[in-house]
């Protein structure tokens, strides 16, 4: 009996996070014309101005450093959309949590769904012109999707933290905004992470965005699997970050409804 | 046999003197109160010390002027929010039919909303795709299906998700006024689906201005009077000292009891 309502429960929460996820990337690219090819030109033409400033004005030796530095900007820009859209996940759907009740986190993990669903098909959508760029597929590229499912997790520790936060403290996202263009500068999307100092590479390391934009280039460019350290590295950071989130999440859940 | 009992719940809301919904505010904030300048609020029960039971197949009224607490009452049935004393226990799956239209998209299709809004009241995706047509032939909007959502009248929305709601297999049904819409036609067949759960055996709660409607369709009424439960019993009797007190005026106005804390 326990385990029958314990089934229907959990199939109705999965039909919950499929409908509103597949609702938010409906309206994420049916809003503009150009769609989900906006979604493409976006990071190809930063790939070029990059690479027209970095390889040819300051002459950076970085071998197929276009591919390079697309590799960078997709696992970022899927970090970075991910946990900005989050902040809204809670504000923006007042009717969702004030009038009906469906448990709160579901509205916030099918957002980050709908963004994981987004990038998978950017990566996609972007193979060809890796290729053209003189990179050579492996089937090492077949990892992809565990470095991408690693990358929703930490998405979702986070906007656990930051959907609640933001509902608290309606400036929060200002913050994240600062944040994330900081997060820019020390993940190692532009620039080559030797580059940093010795004795700040440990620490340097510990960034899980950081592991999983090195990650995606070990595989497209330098056909090795990712070491177990970065997978160590990503799944503490997920891990650590998910308690924190959770905590935060369920610590405001109960005033949702009355702060919105 | 029982399917919602209330015992002496309140409900608490603070209003704050000084909102700091920003972090450049509570930061600001933290240091007055280091200043010696002390976080205040004003404290507000909007329920105090409600007590109900409902049986099965039986519905519920629930009447009072505005901000009475009659939608808080609702909410805290509907686990949208939570008493701070008190318990509710409620038997068998509850909806809540509080505002129609939860999270609808203008820019999705008619179809697609309706799925959406299907499944956020329970009903299961596979099921929602079998039903969605007699859904549409029910709000008469069948020939819209593909129009996006934006483009149909407020009252063609409201329409659509009514029938949705009344479609999710609940044992209780949570309504807060939201039969006041709709053309009259529409109106008369909501009312005969009602009734129809009540032949079913489901009970409804409430939320009206309409003296008349509660009268003629729940057993029992409660009568809310800023927080405070005027009177509670069978409908006939409630809805006549609720109409007695307007009429003699005897209501003291919303002038809410407000305790200051410092």
């Amino acid at each position: 009996m326990r385990a029958r309502w314990l089934q229907t429960r959990t199939q109705q929460y999965v039909d919950v996070v499929l409908v509103l996820a597949l609702k938010d990337f409906k309206i994420r690219y049916r809003n503009s014309a150009l769609g989900f090819l906006w979604s493409l030109l976006n990071p190809l033409a930063y790939m070029a101005i990059l690479t027209l400033v970095f390889s040819l004005l300051l002459r950076v030796s970085i071998p197929h450093y276009a591919a390079w530095l697309l590799m960078g900007l997709l696992v970022w820009r899927f970090f970075q959309i991910g946990t900005a859209q989050s902040l809204g996940t809670i504000v923006g759907n007042p009717s969702l949590v004030g009038k009906v009740y469906v448990p709160r986190y579901l509205i916030v993990l099918s957002n980050n769904l709908a963004n994981l669903l987004g990038a998978a098909l950017e990566f996609i959508a972007l193979l060809p012109l890796i290729v053209l760029l003189g990179v050579n597929l492996t089937a090492l590229a077949l990892f992809m999707p565990v470095i991408l499912i690693l990358e929703f997790c930490l998405i979702v520790a986070l906007s656990l933290a930051l959907s609640a936060l933001n509902l608290k403290y309606r400036d929060f996202y200002q913050l994240w905004d600062i944040a994330l263009q900081l997060g820019f500068f020390l993940s190692p999307i532009i620039y080559d992470p030797s580059l940093i100092p010795a004795r700040y590479q440990f620490v340097y390391f510990l960034n899980p965005v950081t592991r999983l934009i090195d990650s995606t280039r070990d595989i497209f460019l330098l056909n090795h699997l990712p070491t177990l350290t970065d997978v160590v590295v990503i799944l503490s950071a997920v891990g650590v970050l998910l308690a924190t989130g959770s905590l935060i999440f369920r610590h405001f859940e109960p005033g949702f409804a009355e702060e919105i | 046999m029982l399917v919602i009992e209330a015992a002496d719940i309140w409900k608490r809301f603070r209003i704050p003197h000084h909102r700091r919904p920003s972090i450049l505010e509570q930061i600001a904030g933290v240091l007055s109160v280091l200043e010696g300048e002390r976080y205040t609020y004003e404290e507000f029960w909007a329920l105090k010390a409600v007590d109900f039971k409902l049986e099965r197949g039986e519905s519920l009224g629930i009447i009072g002027p505005n901000g009475s607490g009659k939608s808080t009452l609702l909410k805290l049935m509907a686990r949208i929010m939570k008493p701070d004393r008190g318990t509710i226990e409620t038997d068998g799956r509850i909806v809540p039919i509080l505002e129609l239209g939860i999270g609808f998209q203008g820019d999705l299709t008619v179809k697609e909303n309706a799925l959406v809004y299907g499944v956020i009241m329970g009903i299961p995706r596979a099921q929602m795709k079998k039903r969605i047509e007699s859904i549409l032939d029910f709000a008469e909007l069948a020939r819209f299906q593909d129009a996006k959502l934006k483009n149909l009248s407020s009252g063609m929305q409201v329409r659509l998700a009514f029938s949705i709601a009344v479609e999710t297999e609940a044992d209780i049904f949570l309504v807060d006024e939201a039969l006041a819409v709709g053309d009259m036609e529409f109106q008369k067949r909501c009312l005969a689906r009602f009734r129809q759960f009540k032949n079913e055996g489901k009970s409804i709660v409430l939320v009206s201005h309409d003296v008349s409607l509660v009268k003629a369709f729940c057993e029992s009424t409660l009568y809310l009077l800023n927080g405070e439960m005027r009177d509670f019993g069978p409908s006939d009797r409630v809805t006549d000292t609720y109409v007695k007190d307007v009429e003699s005026g005897a209501q003291p106005l919303a002038s809410q009891q407000v305790s200051q804390h410092m």
